[in-house]
């Protein structure tokens, strides 16, 4: 556990992409570990890209997404509803097929 | 410019039509992460209990049945593909670009977006063709039976599902959830099997009266109903056919095993070059790779498995078929093809003790292939992911860090003797406990188990970062 003084940890975990570095604690650390965060999400990739790459513990999450690339943008909140609308889309079919089925068994 | 740069390219024209989640451009708190986690957590549930619509049967033999748990999918529902596409379209694209067939430069955004983008299409592509294969083979009913429409329905069903997994991972991955969607799946899958088995309390008349299913619910059964306590017990511990209480104990004793041993790791100090006194730890771990090699090893095999019994049901008498695999029905889960002969024979666990002691080479072979695929496939893995010496060493440098007492260039050979040694014995070490696991008749295959352990401890120390850098965000 990095245990030094207030101002030398801030810059040392400051860097993006440092790989395996034991998360610091302790509420010095802490800003470090904030100002990592905000510079992780301004740097293109993504907070998550950060540390993708390299040794530890991050490297073997099984990330396969996790690049920026380009296509058709859309929201975390529409991938929900999408997910969503799909669930409900299914069931409908379920109800319908239900329905039908008994409509056409009683006419026959 | 190799044949290879060309392929990436290929890929451009179909990027506008692929699903993206956008990126947060805005720190995420914690707590909506959880919410976004668990929100995706349960459309994955509901997903995997849905049945699909318009088919006839889930009967018959299943050609998937070793990979359900591994893969996160559900007979006859809509997971019915689960993680499948992703994970060999991922493995797919990583392995091409690791062994230079597809040439990217990981330093040029435009290849990376590519690459990613080709990950994506190949992905779709994998989900459909599986979900049209699943069909036509006759899977959930002839297509007769079924008719052309609902045929088209049941593909279209497992072709949104295939999207929806992938933009649920993408989600999770791009900074709105915790780790990554397809551990979580896994990881999920494989525990609510565990605790079904544990737990069940559906019952299964076998000729000697109704038993319950989960080890633990008929343990109690069986010790209030019994007259005679010591057999009720030995029942309980030891039942062939349904999980007894040995598997469960088993499978705590690994999943102990395997935390304990994550904590193995050689720290080695670093030291920045530019602030003076700044001091850091760079861990390597014994489980450099974590679960890696058993994801791969498991691909592989599940692969052969199902090669070999396409081969063995059309053309059984040929010789080369036979060599690589003979498939019987099995008498316990009903309809499920186990292999008794071939390689395919000799890479699956032994079922018992007793199957071990009467046949001690398959239990050898199946050990020494374990052993050497998962340290191989570990190897291969630092390579491919950019976790080798080199890419560590370029990594460090590029911070300014530098080892104390080590001249810089000596980093990576300082580095060199540690990662691939870790690599490889870590590999082994896992594929020793999957082993350990299997012998012992842990719940959900030795696999399993492994993967839900690793996922699991990883989530653990994901949980703990996140939370001392959102408490440091408070505190100040």
């Amino acid at each position: 556990m990095v245990r030094g003084s207030s101002q030398s940890q801030s810059s040392s975990s400051s860097s993006t992409s440092r790989p395996g570095l034991v998360a610091p604690r302790g509420s010095a650390a802490a800003t470090a570990g904030t100002r990592r965060r905000r510079l992780g999400g301004g740097g293109g990739g993504g907070g998550a890209g950060a540390n993708s790459v390299g040794g530890g513990a991050a490297s073997n999450m099984l990330r396969f997404y996790t690049e920026d690339a380009p296509g058709y943008k859309i929201g975390p909140n529409v991938v929900l509803v999408m997910c969503l609308c799909f669930i409900g889309f299914v069931t409908a079919l379920h109800v319908f097929g239900k329905l039908y089925r008994s409509r056409s068994a009683g006419e026959a | 410019m190799g044949g290879g740069f060309r392929v990436l390219h290929l890929v451009r024209p179909f990027l506008a039509f692929l699903p993206e989640v956008q990126s947060a451009d805005r720190k995420v708190p914690f707590r909506e992460k959880v919410i976004y986690t668990v929100i995706s957590l349960f459309i994955f549930l509901v997903c995997s209990q849905l049945p699909l619509y318009g088919i006839h049967s889930t009967t018959g033999a299943d050609p998937f049945y070793w990979m359900r748990v591994i893969l996160a999918s559900n007979r006859g529902t809509v997971m019915e593909l689960g993680i499948t596409p992703i994970v060999t379209s991922g493995l797919v694209m990583q392995l091409l670009a690791g062994s230079k067939i597809i040439e990217v430069d990981n330093n040029v955004r435009e290849d990376r977006a590519l690459l990613n983008g080709a990950q994506k299409l190949l992905g779709i592509l994998i989900a459909i063709g599986e979900a049209v294969a699943y069909v036509c083979s006759g899977m959930y009913g002839s297509v007769a039976q079924l008719g052309v429409g609902n045929a088209i329905l049941i593909i279209l069903q497992l072709f949104f599902a295939g999207i929806i997994v992938i933009c649920l991972d993408e989600l999770l991955q791009k900074g709105y959830g915790l780790g990554s969607g397809i551990s979580l799946f896994i990881a999920t899958n494989i525990c609510e099997n565990i605790i079904w088995k544990a737990f069940s309390p559906t019952t299964i008349n076998s000729g000697r009266g109704a038993e319950f299913e989960g080890a633990v619910i008929a343990l109690f059964h069986l010790l209030i109903t019994r007259t005679d306590k010591v057999r009720a017990l030995r029942e309980a511990f030891y039942r062939q056919n349904l999980p007894n209480v040995t598997n469960l104990l088993a499978t705590v004793l690994i999943f102990l095993i395997v935390i304990y041993f994550q904590g193995f790791r050689v720290v080695l100090p670093v030291r920045s070059k530019n602030a003076r006194g700044q001091q850091g730890s760079y861990p390597i771990k014994l489980f450099y790779t974590s679960n890696m090699p058993i994801i791969l090893q498991s691909a592989l095999v599940s692969n052969l498995y199902f090669i070999s019994q396409l081969l063995y049901r059309r053309y059984s008498g040929n010789f080369l078929v036979n060599l690589l695999g003979k498939w019987k029905e099995s008498e316990y889960s009903g309809g499920q093809y186990v292999p008794v002969g071939g390689l395919a024979y000799y890479i699956t666990a032994p079922s018992s003790l007793a199957d071990m002691a009467a046949n001690p080479f398959h239990a050898l072979f199946y050990l020494v292939f374990m052993l050497s695929a998962c340290a191989l496939f570990s190897k291969t893995w630092i390579e491919v992911s950019g976790s080798s010496a080199r890419d560590v060493a370029k990594q460090l440098k590029e911070q300014q860090m530098v080892m104390p007492g080590h001249r810089e260039s000596n980093l990576q050979k300082e580095l060199n003797r540690y990662i691939p040694t870790a690599a490889a014995f870590g590999g082994m070490c896992i594929g020793a406990l999957t082993v350990l696991a299997d012998f012992m008749g842990a719940i959900g295959s030795g696999t399993g188990i492994l993967l839900a352990v690793t996922i699991i401890y990883q989530y653990f120390e994901t949980f703990e970062k996140e939370r001392a850098s959102e408490l440091g965000f408070f505190g100040f």
